[in-house]
Formats: C-alpha cells, structure tokens, sequence
C-alpha cells in the first residue's frame, strides 16, 4: 500500500526522522479555523496517489491567511488525473540551499534492501541518474543485517558528499533503513532530502509504500486500505475477498477466472486475436455459488462491460458450484452475453446444470476454444 | 529417477493438526507419500490420520529420520516454521502460504542458501513427481510420469498445461511450484541445474510470469549451461503496468522493468522455445519429442 505523504510523514515522525511539522486538514472550516495561528507563507498540497500534483495545480503557497484559504479550498475542491481531493497536508514553506535524494527499496534481482542515494538533484533524480550517474549510489545491504556505518562512509565518499552534512546524513539513514525494515516497506523514500537555510537536513516529501502482506503488523494502516482504493469495483470486491483488475479503457470484454496465472493467459489470448478486455475478475480458490453470483453481478455492473468470459480450471473450485452461481446471478444479467468454459472438479455435473435453465450462455470446450467462440460472438 | 521427492522421502507435515493440513496429509497419504510426521507446537504426542505427531521438528526429524517438510501453516506463521525447519537441518523445506511479507522471504530465502537448504515457494501448489511422491495440494490425478520437468510461478498456468499434456499423451520428470511470490525461495536459476542434471528429465518447461528479472537470468543459465530442450510461457503480456495481476510479484514496474517483451526476448536469444499459450506449449512439445 502507497500511503499518502501525511501518512507517510506520520511513518518518518514515528521513526523520528526531521522534517516539517505538518498537519492535514480536509474542509474548507478547518482551514478557517487554522489560518490565523499560521506562520506564512505556508504549502498546501492535495493529497492523492499520483504523480505530477504541481503541474495540475495540486500545490500551492499561500502568503496569509486569506490566501490560505482561498488556496486551500480551491485544491480541496479539484481532481488530478480523475483522483478527487479529500484531503490536504499543509506544513510552513521552508528555504531550500540544496536539494538531495534517499531512498531503501528492494532489489529483485539479488532480493536484498539497496540504498539509493544522491547529494544532488532531488526531485530530478532520474535526470541525475542519465547524466552524471557518478553523483547516484547504488548499494546492496546483507539481509537481516543493520545498516553499519561502513555502508554510510562507503556512500560518502563515494559521491563527495561535504563534511558538515555526514552527521546528520549517517543519522537519517539509519533512521530511515530502520523505518524500512521495522515497517515492511517496499520502497521508504525522501525525495528532496534538503538543506535548509541552517545548514540542517530535513525530509521535504515522504513516501512509504508498505508491503500489502504485512499490513497486519501495522494495523494503524489497516482503515487507509479502503480510502486509497478509488476503483469502487475493485474496493466492492474486496469486501467479498475478490481481486478485481481494471486493465483498460477499451472492450467491452470481462474475464472472469480461479488465479492469477490464469486471469493473465487469458487476458493474453484474448488481446492476441485482437480484442480487449477491459476488467478481470480473480475468484480465487474454492467460490461458493452465492459468491460467484455476487462477482457476476459486480463485472456486470461495470459500464462498459457487455460479454463475460468465465473460465474455471477447477480444484479446489467445484463447476457444480460455478453453475449454480450463474443460475443465481442471471436474473440480473439480461444485457450481458456469457462465455463458459468448465474444467475439473465436478465438470460433468456442472455442465448439465448450466444446460439446464435458458439465457445467453454458450459453453466452450478449452481456453483455445473459447477465445475463437468469443471472436466469432463479439465481432458478429 | 525424480529429483527433490521420490518413494524414499521421508516427509513431515508441518501444521498437521490444522484443517487444510490435515486434509492435504491424507491427499499426500493417499498417493502412496512417506508422510512420517506431523509437527505442530504444542500438539507433540498425538496423532492424525496415524501419524505421530510432534512439537518440534528437530524430534520429529530424530525420531523418523524425516528428510523433508512441508509447510501447511498460514502467512503470518510461515516465518518461524520455515526458520525452524531450515535450522532445524531439513534439506528440502517446501512452503505453500499465499501471503507472506516480502521481508519475511527475504531473510528466509538467504538463510536457506547460506544454510544449503533447498527453500522452495511460498504461494505454491508444492512439488510433485508423478506417480512417486507429492508434497502440496495440486490435484494430482491429471499428473502423469514422463520425461518433460516444470517449474511455474503459477498453480493454474501449471495446471492447465499438465492438463492438455494427459490428452496428448505426455508426462511429468518432477513438477516444482516456485510460486507467484516477489522473493521464491528457489528460483528458475536455483532449479535449473537439477532439471538439467536429471536423468529422468528430457525437456524442461518453464512458467513465467511478468515481474521481476528471473526469467532474464534464467535466459542466461540456459544459454551457458542448459543442454536440453526449454519450453518457456511469459504470462501477462497485456497487464497494465504499475498494476499487481494478483500474485504478489507479477507487477510490471511503472518504469518497465519486468515487462514481458524482455523476458521473452531474452529467453528466444538464448534458444528457449517461447510459447504463446498452454496450448502452445503442448504443440512445441510434439515437435520436440
């Protein structure tokens, strides 16, 4: 889960790394109420889980409290790319002498933690990486192991990083690995890491990525999961224990299947004869009837979906229970064509049910087989 | 010869007494598996479906000389059964969870190789090899001995693949879930060398998915070191990026790191045959044998 930067902050402030104290607000009453205490100029930035929130107007710098205002509600009031702003996160405008990145993130390939950082750039790191790729350094860390000071001397020296910064430097990186490790993150990042008029570093943005699995151990995130999910269909099925995939705008198509894998080779069969679909529904293993009823009705639900492809290679799902489901869920399913393809446990069974009651079903013999069906179906 | 389990593995459950364990314990019994015990903490001098069982699996390996585990325990425990298992001396620890932290697999996944410990999964169906021994909860009747080995990051693709080999007539060496998680214990590169050295196996299938750079690194290994025939499938060409299609490591990085063109790319330059589709796969497979 990427949380947003005021609950990130909140990470760091756990983690007692410096930065600006901070608050979030999200009614224009609020800000009324906090504008006069403030000293300006202030920052407000909307909070939403996207890049590219200065360019759409998301950040603004209010001189005084009429502005605050007024700047505030105006970003409360937006969306950047579709997202709607609920919230903001205010905190006061800071001088900036020099702008620097960190970062603990996980390296696949190798499947340890790599320290990330540069003296330089900030915000354009990915500039700084292409052109002067010997101010970026890229470290592996040993698992299970502290970040000893050796890894921090190593960094330094390696990018000239100037003496009167290292104490400070040392001490957040090891504040932030902890952070890193201690809440299972999948990327802990400062980016600017800063310079203020002081000569003191402090995290300017923040941003914590928990890992989705290890969000139990953290169950002060657990109540953000639904906020920072903006798909309704992908939250609705949640709330069923269904994974729910937006894949695109186009198609009309919806593919319905038991695992991951499955989704994928379908969804990809499907786009190499040339059509798309635009949503994926992951039952997981073992669905009850009146479950699948619930995910038909939820794909079907979606606008512009108008055929469903159900494909089951069944185990621990029963087809006898798939084909009651879709019985249930017919009644509510008179605009949307099936396509059904059963295999595995309880085959014979399901398959003479689904045969059974009318409707636009057509059943399809093999994955292979389905997909000709359904170019035949949709481009007819 | 089948490599990783065969009719001599002596295998402890471990999580037994819990209702998946104890079901798939009697579906691994029921395949003629050497299931010798049981380790539950706490549950030490009782028995399921015959089996002792106990609380540690350092007795239960002393005891019945066990050589082998598999973990029927949910994600939040997995850490510290597998922790116990590898330090424990079994050289194979298979792990089936799905949902285990990432920073749990990370720590488990370099233990087990400083350790020499063969770690495979978690979010696996196991490993079978047919007709011998399993150790998971795959269906086993649609698998069937032969010379064709696999390893798959995913149980359906898997599945399905085996599924359409039983109707052309062909059979499986060993079968290894290495799971859809974003550290395995055991990787494609991990495993190649046993498929590889495996006198049973005479082609080798691959299952990727997008995510990560594995089949990348498999590519080079096969192109040094790999003599036989590889069939691999890349699924999730056309899953958005930035999106998780489900497994917890089959997410293409905003940036394209782990994207399917790569891996397919690197594998076709390396030799592999790369299928389109399950179906494809078999189709190679006739050409091949």
């Amino acid at each position: 889960m990427n949380l947003l930067e005021y609950m990130a902050r909140d990470v760091f402030d756990a983690y007692d790394i410096p930065s600006t104290s901070g608050f979030v607000a999200s009614t224009v009453d609020e800000l009324k109420n906090l504008a006069p205490g403030l000293t300006y100029p202030m920052v407000i930035k909307a909070q939403v889980q996207t890049g590219g929130r200065g360019k759409a107007g998301g950040v603004k710098f209010p001189e005084n409290p009429d502005e605050f205002v007024e700047m505030g509600k105006s970003i409360l009031g937006m969306s950047i790319k579709g997202l709607k702003v609920e919230k903001v996160f205010c905190y006061p405008k800071v001088d900036i002498d020099r702008e620097m990145y960190l970062s603990f993130t996980l390296d696949r390939k190798t499947k340890l933690p790599v320290m990330i950082f540069s003296p330089e750039g900030g915000v354009e790191i990915n500039e700084i990486a292409e052109k002067n790729p010997e101010k970026l350094v890229k470290q592996l860390i040993p698992a299970g192991s502290a970040l000893d000071d050796f890894y921090i001397r190593y960094a330094v020296d390696k990018t000239g990083l100037e003496a009167q910064y290292v104490d400070e430097f040392a001490t957040i990186c090891k504040k932030l690995y902890d952070a890193f490790i201690k809440h299972d993150c999948m990327l802990a990042e400062i980016n600017p890491l800063i310079v203020d008029p002081d000569g003191h570093l402090l995290a300017l943005d923040s941003k914590v990525d928990i890992d989705d699995n290890a969000l139990y151990r953290h169950p002060e995130t657990l109540p953000f999961k639904d906020e920072m999910t903006s798909d309704e269909w992908v939250r609705e099925a949640r709330s069923f224990d269904f994974l729910f995939i937006p894949i695109k705008d186009e198609g009309n198509i919806a593919v319905i299947s038991n695992g991951s894998g499955m989704i994928m080779s379908t969804i990809d069969l499907i786009s190499k004869n040339g059509m798309d679909v635009t949503c994926a529904l992951d039952l997981g293993g073992g669905a009850t009837a009146e479950r699948i009823q619930e995910a038909l009705r939820i794909v079907a639900s979606r606008e512009n979906v108008d055929t469903i492809f159900i494909n089951i290679f069944g185990g621990i799902t029963r087809c006898d229970e798939i084909a009651r489901g879709i019985e249930g869920a017919l009644a509510k399913l008179s605009d949307v064509r099936l396509m059904v393809r059963l295999e595995g446990t309880n085959k014979d069974v399901g398959l003479e049910h689904l045969r059974s009651f009318g409707g636009n079903i057509r059943i399809v013999d093999g994955l292979d087989e389905g997909v000709a069906a359904l170019a035949e179906e949709v481009k007819a | 010869m089948s490599f990783l389990i065969d009719k001599d593995t002596r295998l402890i459950v471990q999580g037994i007494t819990g209702r998946e364990g104890r079901f798939h314990a009697e579906q691994m019994l029921a395949y003629d598996t050497k299931v010798v015990a049981g380790v539950t903490p706490g549950k030490g001098g009782s028995e399921v479906l015959g089996v002792p069982v106990y609380n540690t699996v350092l007795e239960a390996k002393e005891k019945q000389q066990a050589n082998a585990t598999v973990l029927f325990v949910p994600p939040k425990f997995l850490y510290g059964a597998a922790y116990e298992a590898i330090m424990s001396g079994m050289p194979l620890v298979i792990t089936i969870a799905e949902g285990t932290p990432v920073h749990d697999m990370l720590k488990l996944h370099h233990l087990a190789k400083e350790k020499g410990v063969t770690l495979i999964g978690p979010n696996s169906f196991g490993v079978i090899s047919p007709g011998k021994a399993k150790a998971g909860f795959m269906a086993h009747h649609i698998f069937n001995p032969g010379n064709v080995g696999i390893m798959s990051r995913s149980a359906t693709n898997c599945y399905e693949t085996v599924f359409l080999m039983k109707k052309a007539g062909f059979g499986q060496s060993t079968v290894v879930g290495v799971g859809g998680d974003m550290i395995p214990g055991s990787t494609f590169v991990d495993l190649l060398p046993r498929f590889q050295a495996d006198e049973q196996t005479e082609i080798i299938i691959m299952i990727g998915e997008i995510g990560g750079s594995e089949e990348e690194l498999a590519a080079a290994y096969i192109k040094e070191k790999v003599t036989k025939p590889v069939v691999a499938l890349i699924a999730g060409k056309n899953a958005p990026k930035g999106t998780s299609m489900g497994h917890a490591g089959a997410i293409v990085s905003p940036d394209g790191e782990g994207s399917a063109e790569s891996k397919e790319s690197a594998l076709t330059a390396a030799g592999v045959h790369v299928a389109e589709s399950t179906q494809d796969i078999v189709r190679i497979l006739k050409k091949l044998a």
